[in-house]
């Protein structure tokens, strides 16, 4: 199972151990809801991070991009779990390594970049998803 | 005159000669003070003159003497004219010529090699030699300090590693107390119960007190069957019998063994390890119950608190037969995904795949997991996946719920709990759960840095399992950590479930979970964050898995110490002496029952002693 278009946003085996958990392989009613949900919650938290953003609230930034972390990469979507990672460091006054320090201007400026670069990788594979459930 | 300015050639030389030398090169001064005839010495021609008005100027005193001095000590000389005719200076009777070979007209370069000397030499290499001295110095105590840095190194792991030792062998001995214990009461009873046989022989013959003797055990009154067993006894009973009783008197373990110091220093281990959890107190009251029903606080009561206080003990060992992140070999042999081959797991995970998403673990009844995570996509998928492998799912956000559904007395058999969560991390959720509960926790993140999963475990959780996580990765860890709940096991479970025929997804499975393959199995993780199949895995990887779980193998069960007594007592001969008598048959019988069934002891955790007790009513009189 393959989805077009998303060779390197999306990490097959993740999706596909998710799309087999649907019980009809043409509802695909699990992992679509599963995956509209995190549409959601993306935006949701992309919304928050332009607000601390704004604040200059790195903490919350580096909680926000742990948080979508998390569900990225549980869905596999590989580059936006990547630029989230980064997000969680920068806001910790990381690098994207993590490993070294950086002071907060530079941080913020590493932010507000990745959080774009972020939302762009985000609408690439959003619209992949999208048409993957509805094409099917 | 200009105050004195070093020129450039002269940077390295001293002020002193510098000054001299700007003195010299002026002219207005010539008729007191001025460069020697070959150029090559200078001369004071006027003494007086020259201490009055230029010294001040250009050295900031007025004292020929210490003019003189300073000039002695760089290496100056008066230049003496005693061997010449007249003894007399060509530049009068009263000038003073000084000469140094560097120190000589028209050559500025050369006046960096004056240097002062005698005390000056020894001053100019004073501060090489500190520098010299200090720095070999330095480097002994740099190697000393690593030196005694890596014994204590060793000296902490050999600690770390004695006390393991020191907490698995204080459990091992107080298991081996109560056997002794157990065993000694078994043959009290065997004892009595001969008694109660060769009196009955006897009795056949001639009439004995049987009346009283059977209301005396009906009564439940332990003191009682004493003074019957002396007359009994009076009466001649087999002489083995006497003799065993003898022997049985002679020693009692109860007394002489004195468990409590051992129980003290455990418990003080295991505080020291950090996850005892204190036996909760209706344990100890019901363990201490039936005993001081039954008599004075004797050595009887004392063997059945002991035995109540034990299974809370030993129970809580957390740590010390787990992966101890204080233990640093254990560092490599944390169970978390090591590259390996990929090629033949994958398979049989495509098999498993194929066959279907409903996997059935064969449990002897469904888990109840409890997992904690605030995100609500991770949440999903992991009750998805937890829900496909017939588990019972109960959820928490954040680890707060968590530590409050627990501490309400929801019971698990396995806790999934995210790390990083709003309002209580998973690390502190762990800590406060572990305060009084033991359910294997696991922790569930991304976060798998050394550093991180040595904290995980240094709060009490029991295994990491990296996010994302993949459905095998998850049920590697239940079959893992729920051995106990797999229908092959021999199960203590009530109501078990018989045993299915095995479906082949289950064989296949089975495979996987055998602990020789584990390190490969987890490697079934597809995490994009780790580099897939990138080696074969090193055999020697496998053994020290391998390793670890053999040597620890209670890190797995849910009472790891306590089968062992079982196992390993016969040996011991433990001749006891009775103090009064046979007068605790009550717990006599019921450390015989213990005994004889090991895995129902093991159940019943707090409170093995309060069920026992009919038993002797119905079974002596016979």
């Amino acid at each position: 199972m393959s989805i077009p278009g998303a060779t390197d946003s999306i990490d097959a085996p993740t999706f596909e151990q998710i799309l087999e958990m649907d019980d009809e392989e043409d509802e695909r009613e699990f992992s679509k809801s599963l995956v509209y949900d995190f549409f959601t919650q993306a935006e949701t938290t992309f919304v928050n991070m332009d607000k601390n953003l704004e604040e200059k609230d790195l903490k919350t930034l580096s909680e926000l991009g742990h948080f979508l972390k998390g569900s990225s990469a549980t869905l596999g979507l590989t580059k936006v779990k990547d630029s989230c990672e980064k997000i969680q460091h920068y806001g910790q006054k990381k690098d994207e390594t993590g490993s070294n320090d950086i002071t907060e201007e530079e941080g913020l400026k590493l932010l507000r970049t990745t959080i774009e670069q972020a939302k762009t990788e985000f609408y690439e594979v959003e619209k992949v998803l999208k048409k993957f459930y509805h094409d099917e | 005159m200009d105050s004195q300015t070093g020129g450039p050639g002269s940077s390295n030389s001293s002020d002193f000669v510098r000054k001299l030398y700007k003195m010299l090169e002026n002219p207005t001064d010539e008729n007191v003070v001025r460069w020697g005839n070959d150029g090559d010495s200078f001369v004071v021609l006027e003494n007086e003159k020259f201490t009055k008005h230029i010294l001040p100027k250009h050295f900031k005193h007025s004292n020929f003497a210490s003019f003189v001095r300073q000039l002695n000590k760089y290496d100056f000389h008066k230049v003496r004219h005693n061997n010449e005719e007249n003894g007399q200076s060509p530049y009068g009777v009263g000038a003073w010529e000084f000469k140094h070979p560097d120190f000589k007209m028209n050559n500025k370069d050369a006046l960096d090699n004056i240097r002062r000397k005698a005390p000056a030499p020894r001053k100019a290499n004073q501060p090489p030699d500190d520098m010299v001295i200090p720095a070999q110095q330095m480097d002994m105590m740099n190697s000393q300090v690593v030196a005694s840095q890596a014994q204590l190194h060793a000296l902490e792991g050999r600690y770390n590693e004695l006390s393991v030792h020191h907490s698995m062998l204080l459990q091992e001995v107080i298991g081996l107390q109560k056997t002794v214990v157990n065993h000694e009461h078994v043959m009290q009873n065997v004892l009595t119960f001969l008694h109660g046989i060769d009196a009955q022989r006897r009795r056949d013959s001639r009439m004995g007190p049987f009346t009283q003797n059977a209301t005396g055990v009906q009564n439940g009154n332990v003191e009682q069957p004493n003074p019957h067993v002396t007359p009994l006894e009076d009466d001649n009973p087999a002489s083995p019998l006497q003799h065993a009783s003898k022997l049985l008197n002679e020693t009692n373990a109860d007394v002489m063994l004195n468990p409590r110091n051992l129980e003290h220093m455990n418990e003080i281990t295991m505080r020291m390890n950090g996850t005892l959890t204190t036996p909760p107190p209706e344990f100890m009251r019901g363990a201490a119950r039936p005993a001081s029903r039954g008599a004075p606080p004797s050595a009887s009561s004392t063997t059945s608190m002991r035995v109540g206080d034990l299974d809370n003990l030993v129970y809580p060992v957390g740590q010390t037969t787990g992966i101890d992140p204080m233990y640093s070999e254990h560092i490599n042999n944390i169970p978390y995904p090591m590259p390996t081959k990929a090629a033949e797991p994958s398979d049989a995970r495509q098999d498993v795949r194929k066959k279907s998403t409903q996997v059935d673990p064969g449990w002897v009844r469904a888990p109840q997991i409890l997992l904690v995570e605030d995100d609500p996509t991770c949440r999903r998928i992991g009750s998805k996946f937890l829900y496909a492998f017939h588990c019972q799912i109960d959820s928490a956000l954040d680890g707060l719920e968590a530590v409050n559904k627990m501490n309400a007395g929801s019971k698990y058999d396995l806790v999934l709990m995210d790390i990083i969560m709003p309002n209580l991390d998973g690390v502190s959720a762990c800590h406060l759960i572990r305060q009084f509960d033991n359910t294997p926790i696991i922790a569930m993140t991304s976060n798998i840095r050394s550093d991180d999963i040595s904290m995980y475990f240094q709060h009490g959780m029991n295994d990491v399992l990296p996010k994302p996580f993949t459905k095998e990765g998850l049920l590697q860890m239940l079959e893992k950590h729920l051995i106990h709940l797999k229908k092959p096991v021999a199960s203590h479970v009530d109501g078990m479930v018989a045993p299915q025929p095995l479906a082949t997804t289950r064989q296949v499975l089975k495979e996987e979970e055998s602990p020789a393959k584990s390190p490969a199995t987890t490697s079934n993780w597809n995490s994009p964050n780790q580099l897939p199949g990138v080696s074969p895995v090193a055999t020697n990887v496998t053994e020290e898995y391998m390793h670890a779980v053999q040597t620890h193998p209670g890190a797995y069960a849910v009472n790891p110490m306590q089968p062992n007594p079982y196992q390993t007592s016969a040996q011991i001969p433990m001749p006891a002496r009775q103090q009064g008598g046979h007068r605790r048959q009550i717990s006599d019988i019921a450390g015989g029952d213990e005994m004889n069934n090991p895995a129902k002891r093991q159940q019943i955790y707090g409170a093995p002693l309060q069920p026992q007790p009919l038993n002797p009513i119905i079974q002596r009189p016979r």
